[in-house]
Order: structure tokens, then C-alpha cells, then sequence
């Protein structure tokens, strides 16, 4: 088999390609910013808090109100975090 | 995505308190100069910056290890840490020369007395604290890093 009788062998093992009928890069980056929006760690961090149950609430709102009431341990605090 | 679990598992556990080295260094900034709380800041963020962060992620990769064997909740999990934590954290400051034991409490950064009977609330606080920051924070970065 000769150079030729291979390209005419491959040209015709392949289907040609036909020509787009529409441009496929705007669906793509509609794509695109669809998972970045769904996969956005705030975004999901989010929806995490607004399904946090009420004790969770309970315990931050016990939380703040303990800094509130004793604010000079806030640097004993910081220093365990 | 399902390579090195444990890597991905420190690497979500050091994230939170890295990000919060930013507020302890403005706090211990702020106490300092505009309360004039005799913090040795060089001493201080030691902890915070170096153990504390290592020990998250270490403390999440024995949560991924754990998950197989005994599954208990993150929140739960990480409210474990500060039973490691607190005593790590005053014996370094012990030896560090800013925290002192006295009889009327204990003596942070020479100016911050901290009364016996209330540091049984203040690690009530603290595992509050660690629970919230466990369940909602590090939880979600490990699911963004997919280990949940």
C-alpha cells in the first residue's frame, strides 16, 4: 500500500464533517457559568444556614451573648482559634 | 477527584483557621494598641498560627479515617478538638510566660483575669464554637472538595 491508497483509504473511512448550522460557544458558557453557579462554596454555604435547624441558632445567638457578656476574654478566645 | 482523600481532608480542615488568623491578628492588634492589652503578639499567634491549623487538618483527615469505622457527626467531631485544644493552648502559654495560674484565676497576657469558676463556661463557649465552625464550615469545604 502506497502513500495514496492510504489517504484515499483514510478519506474514506472518515465521514466528512458537515458545517455547523449554529455557534456552539455561547450554550457552552451558559454551560459554564451554570456549574460555577452551582458549585459556589458561599452559594452553598448559604443554603446550608437558611436549612440550619433552630437549636444551631440557639447556640450561636448563646454564643454572641457570652462575648457580649464578658468581651476582655475575646484575645483568650482568639488565641484557642 | 478520588485521589489522596487525605490530603483533600487536611487541606479542608486547614482552610478555616487560616482564614481566621485574619481576625486573631487584627484582634490581638487591636486589643494591643487601641486597649492597650500587653499582648506579646510574637509569642501569642504562635499557636493560632502554626498548631491550631495543623491540628484542624490533622483532625479532619482522623474524621475521614474514622467515617468507616465509628461515624459520628462533624459538628460533634470537631466539639472534640477543644478537649485537645484548651490544655495545648494554656501549657504553651504557661511556657510561653503570658498566661499564669493564681489563686484568684488565671492570668492571660498579664492583664486578663480569668475567674476559676467561669472557665467551666468558657469551655461550654468554646465547643459551641467549634461545633458551629465544624458542621457548617469545615463540613462544607469538605464537601467542596468532595469528602463529604
Amino acid at each position: 500500500m502506497n502513500e495514496q491508497e492510504l489517504n484515499e483509504l483514510l478519506k474514506r473511512s472518515i465521514p466528512p464533517v458537515s458545517e455547523l448550522r449554529r455557534d456552539l460557544w455561547p450554550q457552552m458558557l451558559r454551560r459554564l457559568d451554570a456549574q460555577a453557579a452551582e458549585g459556589s462554596w458561599f452559594v452553598a454555604l448559604l443554603s446550608s444556614r437558611s436549612a440550619a435547624p433552630w437549636f444551631d441558632w440557639a447556640l450561636l445567638a448563646a454564643l454572641v451573648v457570652g462575648v457580649c457578656l464578658f468581651p476582655r476574654a475575646i484575645p483568650v478566645w482568639l488565641y484557642h482559634f | 477527584m478520588n485521589s489522596h482523600p487525605y490530603l483533600r481532608a487536611y487541606m479542608a480542615g486547614v482552610t478555616v483557621p487560616t482564614m481566621m488568623l485574619l481576625i486573631v491578628l487584627s484582634g490581638f492588634l487591636i486589643a494591643r494598641y487601641a486597649f492597650a492589652v500587653p499582648i506579646a503578639i510574637e509569642r501569642a499567634i504562635v499557636f493560632p498560627m502554626a498548631i491550631v491549623p495543623n491540628l484542624f487538618g490533622v483532625w479532619n483527615m482522623f474524621f475521614l479515617w474514622l467515617r468507616p469505622r465509628r461515624h459520628l457527626p462533624i459538628g460533634f467531631h470537631g466539639a472534640l478538638l477543644p478537649f485537645i485544644l484548651a490544655p495545648a493552648g494554656f501549657a504553651l502559654a504557661t511556657a510561653s510566660g503570658f498566661a499564669v495560674a493564681t489563686s484568684h484565676g488565671l492570668v492571660w497576657f498579664h492583664d486578663i483575669v480569668v475567674p476559676y469558676y467561669l472557665l467551666g463556661a468558657g469551655f461550654c463557649f468554646a465547643l459551641i464554637a467549634y461545633y458551629l465552625v465544624w458542621k457548617y464550615l469545615v463540613g462544607l469545604f469538605n464537601e467542596v472538595l468532595g469528602i463529604a
